[in-house]
């Protein structure tokens, strides 16, 4: 009971201390494929260090929803870990806290009160930044939750760890078009909601940014928190991406130690293989015009309905 | 029938090549370029020829071998080099103005896709083929034939037009190779060589258009001319 508490907190420890590493990863080889040097891949822990050691500025027309909004979305990302599959593939304590539904809505709480506080302070960006967040909600959510329907008919469960044990367990199922399905809507949505091309830029402060845009008011430690917990959600999209959807191997069966460290290592290794693929995206894939966002979302949402067409043979 | 009793791989093999296809449809409907739709349905063709050897194989009909070649050679060959043909002839490389953009037609496309998974489940389930690949074959064909008939209304394009019809007609074959396998012979062949008239025909019909109209889009035929 106790290693099962302790391997819950690692999980969460893990996603806290690995997220900044994956966001440098990405970064870094974005300019190593444009042949340029590129910073390095602890660069975005340097960054942290430098934000947490600065003076915050508070804009005047700030409410309280100003300073609760990093809070509330950092420990957002912390409380999904436990939900999710990280380390073990068996549930832990806390695990049947909720399903992948429940994940979901914890995750777009965050996101819902980092749109309210890029309202709050009035600023012109800031609102720019939420309406345009909250318009590729609107065509996200849909299709976040037809996958899970679809991965609910696939797994006759809402849990990830059953998905998991069922596609580990059964390689017909895995290679079945219905996952398959699952695996590309899920990996559009991926793109979309970690702040990637095809939808936003790859440069950031520039006059088409969205998430950028939300929290252009924030500065100094809140926006240290901030980062850190929009890099914790590409964290978590990522595991569940690879841990659920992709690739289900390689997670500690038995929680040992070594076991989890194994599984850490192992995730990082998948998330490598996910990032290569983001990163070739990036750097074929150009930007699309504002009103051509609803197309890869639109390919997503058919791609997830083909999976529960799919599915009926079994 | 064969589709009931089918070894789970053969049945995922099936289920895998119809799905594959319903994905190409969607790729005409997703794009505005017209060589997209050429090579998305010469991808279909052939995916279908596989698609009849693979029955002919599982289910020992011979002569299927040799409509997998000929739909390979006319639908995945013969076909999609006339069409580029008259591509090449008339200057017009992509849908100017559709009447639903791609993305709607892709949403459009997909609750089509719905409708016609309900049908083949309650066609499905009162036949007693649940569960099976049948209900799959059923679903993708009714759905490629729907998809088919959106393109005809939502495209302007004379060559997107006959793309539709040949989607459609895809669907119809796709859906009688798994569903009735056993067809005689000489039906198929006079299916493919009727393609070939249509596709002759329209070639015609486009130049013609072209001739007299000035254009090769159906939106701006507005005057009926007896």
């Amino acid at each position: 009971m106790t290693r099962d508490i302790l391997l819950q907190i690692a999980q969460v420890v893990t996603v806290l201390a690995l997220a900044p590493l994956l966001q440098g990863v990405i970064l870094q080889w974005e300019e190593r494929v444009q042949r340029a040097q590129g910073p390095g891949i602890f660069q975005p822990y340097r960054d942290l260090w430098k934000l947490f050691h600065k003076q915050g500025v508070v804009p005047e027309t700030a409410s309280f929803i100003y300073w609760i909004a990093p809070v509330v979305a950092f420990t957002c990302m912390l409380t999904v870990p436990i939900l999710i599959p990280v380390l073990t593939n068996f549930p832990l304590p806390e695990s049947d806290m909720g399903d992948i539904l429940g994940g979901g809505l914890i995750l777009t709480l965050g996101s819902f009160l980092v749109s309210l506080a890029g309202l709050d302070s009035g600023s012109a960006y800031g609102g720019v930044g939420s309406s345009r967040a909250v318009m590729l909600g609107i065509l996200a959510e849909p299709t976040l939750i037809l996958v899970f329907v679809g991965i609910t008919l696939l797994a006759k469960a809402m849990l990830p760890f059953v998905v998991n044990h069922l596609l580990v367990a059964q390689p017909a199922v895995y290679w079945s078009p219905a996952h398959l399905f699952l695996v590309a809507a899920f990996f559009i949505l991926l793109l979309v909601e970690t702040d990637r091309l095809p939808i936003h830029s790859s440069t950031h402060i520039e006059v088409y940014m969205i998430d950028e845009a939300r929290i252009l008011e924030y500065s100094g430690p809140l926006l240290a928190l901030l980062k850190w917990a929009s890099w914790m959600k590409q964290f978590i999209l990522y595991t569940l991406f690879s841990n659920v959807f992709l690739l289900p191997w390689g997670l500690s069966v038995q929680g040992r130690a070594a076991g989890a460290l194994g599984a850490a290592v192992a995730l990082f290794g998948k998330f490598l293989v996910v990032a290569l693929a983001v990163v070739f995206i990036e750097t074929a894939q150009s930007r699309l015009r504002y009103f051509r966002y609803q197309e890869p979302l639109a390919a997503s949402f058919l791609l997830a309905i083909l999976a529960i067409v799919a599915n009926q043979l079994r | 029938m064969l589709a009931a009793h089918l070894a789970p791989l053969a049945a995922s093999f099936f289920s895998l090549l119809a799905i594959a296809s319903l994905l190409l449809s969607f790729v005409m409907l997703g794009s505005r370029w017209l060589k997209d739709y050429l090579v998305a349905f010469a991808l279909q063709s052939w995916l279908i020829a596989l698609l009849s050897a693979a029955v002919g194989y599982y289910g020992g009909y011979h002569e299927l071998y040799l409509i997998a070649l000929l739909t390979a050679l006319f639908r995945g060959l013969l076909l999609p080099y006339l069409i580029l043909r008259i591509i090449r002839r008339l200057n017009v490389d992509r849908e100017l103005h559709e009447r639903l953009s791609p993305s709607s037609s892709l949403v459009v496309g997909a609750l089509l896709v719905l409708f016609a998974f309900v049908v083949a489940t309650h066609l499905g389930s009162s036949l007693g083929l649940a569960g099976t690949v049948a209900v799959l074959a059923l679903t993708v064909m009714l759905s490629m034939k729907l998809i088919g008939f959106l393109m005809l209304v939502v495209r302007g394009e004379a060559l997107s037009q006959i793309l539709a019809l040949l989607v459609l007609e895809n669907g119809i074959f796709l859906g009688s190779q798994i569903l009735v396998p056993g067809m005689p012979l000489l039906i198929e062949l006079v299916i493919l060589f009727d393609l070939l008239v249509v596709v002759a025909c329209f070639g015609v019909l486009v130049r013609f258009l072209v001739m007299h109209a000035g254009t090769s889009s159906a939106h701006n035929l507005r005057r009926l001319v007896g």
